[in-house]
C-alpha cells in the first residue's frame, strides 16, 4: 500500500481554523459557529447533510453555541470546506483567536430580557470573531441579571440591565413591587431598593437596585416602567484549568458603544498579555483604572 | 373604593406554581370578555408569579389585595 502524500493546499485547509485533530489517526472534528446561538431551521438541515456525508451521522452541540461534526477524514477536508462555503455554514475558531460570541435568547422571547441579545450577537460577529490574540478570547452577551450566557466567565461580558421608574398616578398600592424587590435585595445582601410609605406608595432608592426588572414584571397595572437600558461590562473572566470571574468595569454602557469596547479590549489584550496567556491572567499585573480608560 | 365583585371565583390556596397559573388560565378561557375572575392565592411566589403571568397573557388586573395569610386577585378577562 502506498502512503498518500498530502498537497500543500490540502494542508492549508487545516490552518484556517475550525478543523481540530481528533485523537484517532487521520480524523478531524469540524467546529462551526452559530453567533448568539440563533440558527435558522433551514440551516440546521444542512448540518444534518454534512454530518451524514462527511461524519458518522451525529453532531456534538458544543458549550459555546456551536455544532461540531466529528469523524471527518483528512482526505475529505478540501471538499468539505467547499461544501461549507456553499451552504453558508460558518466555521468556528481554534488556536490563538477570538471565539464564537454567545448570547442568551434575549427579549424576543424571554420575559426577563431587556435586550434582543441574539440579534445583537449576530451583528457583532464581525467585530468579535476570529481575531488574532495571545491565547483565546471569548465574548458573551446576556439579557439580564440572571446571567444565562455567563458574562462573568468570559474574557469580555455584557449584561443588560434596566433602570425602573414608577408612575404613581397608576399605582394601586398593591405592594407587590416592594415584595419582589425585598427578595432580590436580600439575596444580593442589600437593603431593599423599593419600600412602601405609610400610604402604600412605593419609594425607589436607586443605590440599592440590582436593575433586574422584577418590579416592572410584577406590577399589575404597569405603573413601573423601564426608564433606561444599558449594559454592565465584565472583563477578564475565564474558566479552564484555573477559573476566575471577570471584574465589573462599567454600568449602563450604551449598546452603540459595544463594538468599540470589543475592539479596544482585544487591542488591550494583545498589548498586555504574553503568548499563551489569557486576558484575566495578564490583568493581574495591571492597574485596573488605566485599563478601564483604555477600554471604555 | 367600590367593592368589585367577581363573576367567577377560584380558590387556589395550597396550589403550587405553575399549576395555580394554569388553573387561572383555564378558568379565564371559560369566561366571556369583560367578566371578572376572583382568585385566592398563597403568599410568596404564587401571588407574584400568577400576577406577572396573567398580565403577560394580556388580561387586566383590577385589584391585588392581601387578606390575612393569602392574596386576592381580581382579573378582568380581555
Amino acid at each position: 500500500m502506498t502512503k498518500k502524500i498530502y498537497k500543500d493546499n490540502e494542508l492549508a485547509g487545516l490552518r484556517t481554523g475550525g478543523i481540530i485533530k481528533q485523537k484517532q489517526k487521520d480524523y478531524f472534528i469540524l467546529r462551526t459557529r452559530i453567533p448568539g446561538g440563533h440558527l435558522k431551521a433551514d440551516l440546521l438541515k444542512k448540518y444534518s447533510t454534512i454530518a451524514k456525508k462527511y461524519g458518522r451521522d451525529y453532531v456534538h452541540v458544543s458549550t459555546r453555541q456551536g455544532i461540531e461534526i466529528p469523524w471527518i477524514h483528512i482526505k475529505n477536508i478540501p471538499k468539505l470546506l467547499k461544501d461549507l462555503k456553499k451552504l453558508n455554514i460558518l466555521k468556528g475558531a481554534c488556536g490563538p483567536r477570538s471565539r464564537n460570541l454567545i448570547a442568551c435568547p434575549g427579549m424576543s422571547v424571554c420575559r426577563f430580557g431587556f435586550v434582543d441579545t441574539e440579534q445583537l450577537a449576530g451583528k457583532l460577529d464581525s467585530v468579535a470573531f476570529g481575531k488574532e490574540v495571545p491565547k483565546k478570547f471569548k465574548v458573551a452577551i446576556t439579557g439580564c441579571l440572571n446571567s444565562c450566557a455567563k458574562p462573568q466567565e468570559n474574557d469580555l461580558g455584557f449584561q443588560a440591565q434596566g433602570e425602573p421608574e414608577v408612575d404613581l398616578s397608576k399605582c394601586i398600592g398593591c405592594t407587590l413591587c416592594a415584595k419582589v424587590c425585598e427578595k432580590v435585595c436580600l439575596r444580593g445582601k442589600r437593603k431593599p431598593a423599593i419600600i412602601m410609605d405609610e400610604n402604600k406608595r412605593p419609594i425607589y432608592r436607586k443605590k440599592n437596585c440590582f436593575f433586574e426588572g422584577d418590579c416592572i414584571r410584577v406590577c399589575p397595572v404597569n405603573a413601573w416602567k423601564t426608564k433606561m437600558v444599558g449594559f454592565t461590562v465584565y472583563i477578564g473572566g475565564k474558566v479552564g484549568r484555573f477559573p476566575k470571574f471577570g471584574v465589573k468595569i462599567a454600568d449602563f454602557v450604551k449598546e452603540s458603544q459595544i463594538p468599540k469596547i470589543i475592539r479596544n479590549t482585544i487591542r488591550c489584550y494583545n498589548r498586555i498579555a504574553k503568548k499563551g496567556e489569557r486576558f484575566g491572567e495578564a490583568l493581574e499585573r495591571q492597574d485596573l483604572e488605566k485599563i478601564k480608560e483604555e477600554i471604555l | 373604593m367600590n367593592r368589585i365583585k367577581g363573576n367567577q371565583y377560584i380558590n387556589l390556596k395550597g396550589v403550587p406554581c405553575p399549576l395555580n397559573f394554569v388553573k387561572t388560565k383555564l378558568k379565564l378561557e371559560t369566561m366571556g370578555t369583560g367578566e371578572v375572575l376572583e382568585v385566592e392565592l398563597d403568599d410568596g411566589e404564587p401571588i407574584t408569579n400568577v400576577t406577572a403571568s396573567v398580565k403577560e397573557e394580556g388580561h387586566q388586573i383590577l385589584k391585588v389585595e392581601k387578606a390575612d395569610e393569602y392574596w386576592k386577585l381580581l382579573i378582568k378577562k380581555q
